[in-house]
């Protein structure tokens, strides 16, 4: 029973990779979210300060002092791109906040660019009382696509939830949804091989779409166990979640489920999930399908 | 009531607003906190020490913003969940911070034109306003990445549209 001891922190291990690091995990927070209010603020501030040197030409140095501002905003928002591109590879590939995601990433470099252009451009006339009116243009656009783009990436974490909750689990989350459909014939316990389910470690989980049914396989303690996807709170993806136990709890607001019975063990949830039963049959893992007729 | 209530949620953008308006003071203060260790570096004359105070003055007049839109969300929760702990925390904190830059922007005014080296009363503000907002913006950052406070908030029906898709059982609506 040694896989039902509480897992171990991942800030108490001794190695931590780097992919981990980069997700936040060992400080229990995502990193990209964290870095990006720099070259946002920093941007806005590059903006106000050119505007300033419009409307108020007497003040000194304000188109120099929005070149520094600009400056330490591109560095920062490299900085950020790094943690941010290993967010992006961990999104499942047909979740719904991927194509948001590469929105997001692509508006994102054509801000750096078009910053980059924008310092190049400026460099030679810091010494200006007011901006000319390219820099200003470029301005305009980065801050521009640089709040669409921030809109983007609150809604990768607000409506779709990605990386809430990612830094409890320890085990890789799945990379895609398995789509599988149930043999035609027959009524009642229909037998649906899963293969895949060879594969996996210890608390580590599948997504597993059956004739339309989402549901998530996970292993536990060398068993097999098939439950719904969606949490009944939020309906937070269940096969990202984190075990405890035979318990599995949702990575957003926390609700914990008994992955056998699919009971409540914590709120908010109040619902019980939807479970399947797994079975061996000659040597193969798959999940009885009640079919009603 | 409700309007101004819905309108400080965000909810006519789809979006929380106190996370959009927090990034401002969060890459301000710290911002100017770099720029006062940098006109120890004699960059640019002293545009470090301008940097600076506008920064701060740009940090305090989003933050005004983002409080009624902090408490708003903050009053949305349960008072016996530990994210409602948290967040008194954070808004401690914050007032801390707010209050600590407000004065550390009052001292530069006299001298901030001319000045070539941030004096050291206003550098010791930056630092300890700096480090209290880390710790801050960290139990904020909790909220919503460890206890998912407004995640899922507007798109709820979408989720639950997606969830009966994929055969789930429901709670009530």
């Amino acid at each position: 029973m040694k896989s039902l001891e509480p897992e171990v922190p991942i800030f108490h291990r001794s190695k931590i990779d780097m992919k981990d690091f980069l997700e936040g995990k060992p400080l229990q927070h995502p990193l990209h979210p964290m870095l990006v209010h720099f070259p946002i603020g920093l941007f806005l501030l590059s903006f106000l300060l050119d505007f300033g040197s419009l409307l108020f030409p007497s003040v000194p140095d304000l188109v120099r002092d929005s070149f520094y501002a600009m400056l330490l905003g591109t560095i920062t928002a490299l900085l950020a791109a790094v943690p941010g591109f290993v967010d992006y590879t961990d999104i499942r590939s047909d979740h719904p906040g991927k194509r948001t995601a590469t929105a997001h990433l692509l508006l994102n470099l054509m801000v750096v660019v078009i910053y980059g252009i924008n310092l190049g451009v400026r460099s030679p006339s810091l010494a200006d009382s007011k901006i000319s009116s390219g820099p200003l243009i470029l301005s305009l656009i980065g801050v521009g696509l640089l709040s669409a783009s921030g809109y983007l990436g609150g809604k990768l974490v607000y409506d779709q939830g990605i990386a809430v909750g990612r830094h409890k689990r320890r085990m890789p989350t799945p990379q895609n949804t398995l789509r599988l459909t149930a043999p035609i014939a027959g009524a009642d316990n229909i037998f649906v091989p899963v293969m895949a389910a060879q594969q996996l470690r210890e608390r580590e989980t599948l997504r597993v779409e059956l004739d339309g049914q989402v549901l998530a396989i996970a292993r536990i303690d060398n068993q097999f166990y098939a439950f719904q996807e969606f949490c009944t709170h939020r309906f937070g993806p269940l096969s990202e979640g984190r075990f405890d136990g035979f318990d599995v709890q949702c990575p957003w607001h926390n609700s914990c489920f008994d992955v056998r019975t699919g009971r409540v063990t914590q709120g908010p949830a109040k619902v019980d999930l939807k479970t399947l039963k797994m079975e061996t049959r000659e040597g193969k893992i798959g999940v009885l399908l009640q079919r009603h007729l | 009531m409700k309007r101004l209530l819905d309108i400080l949620k965000g909810k006519w953008l789809r979006h929380p607003l106190h996370p959009i308006l927090a990034h401002v003071p969060m890459a301000m203060w710290p911002g100017a906190f770099i720029f006062d260790l940098l006109s120890f570096c004699n960059i640019g004359g002293n545009a470090m020490v301008r940097l600076s105070f506008y920064a701060i003055a740009f940090g305090l007049a989003a933050s005004l913003l983002a409080m009624p839109t902090g408490l708003v969300d903050w009053t949305g929760i349960k008072k016996e969940k530990p994210a409602w702990k948290i967040g008194l925390y954070h808004l401690a904190l914050n007032v801390i911070v707010v209050t600590l830059f407000a004065i550390n922007l009052g001292l530069r005014v006299p001298d901030f034109r001319n000045a070539s080296i941030v004096p050291p009363v206003p550098l010791t503000l930056s630092i300890l306003g700096t480090a209290i907002l880390v710790v801050s913006a960290y139990l904020g950052g909790r909220m919503t990445y460890h206890y998912g406070i407004s995640v899922a908030r507007m798109s709820k029906d979408q989720w639950r549209e997606i969830a009966r898709a994929g055969g789930a059982n429901l709670p009530p609506e």
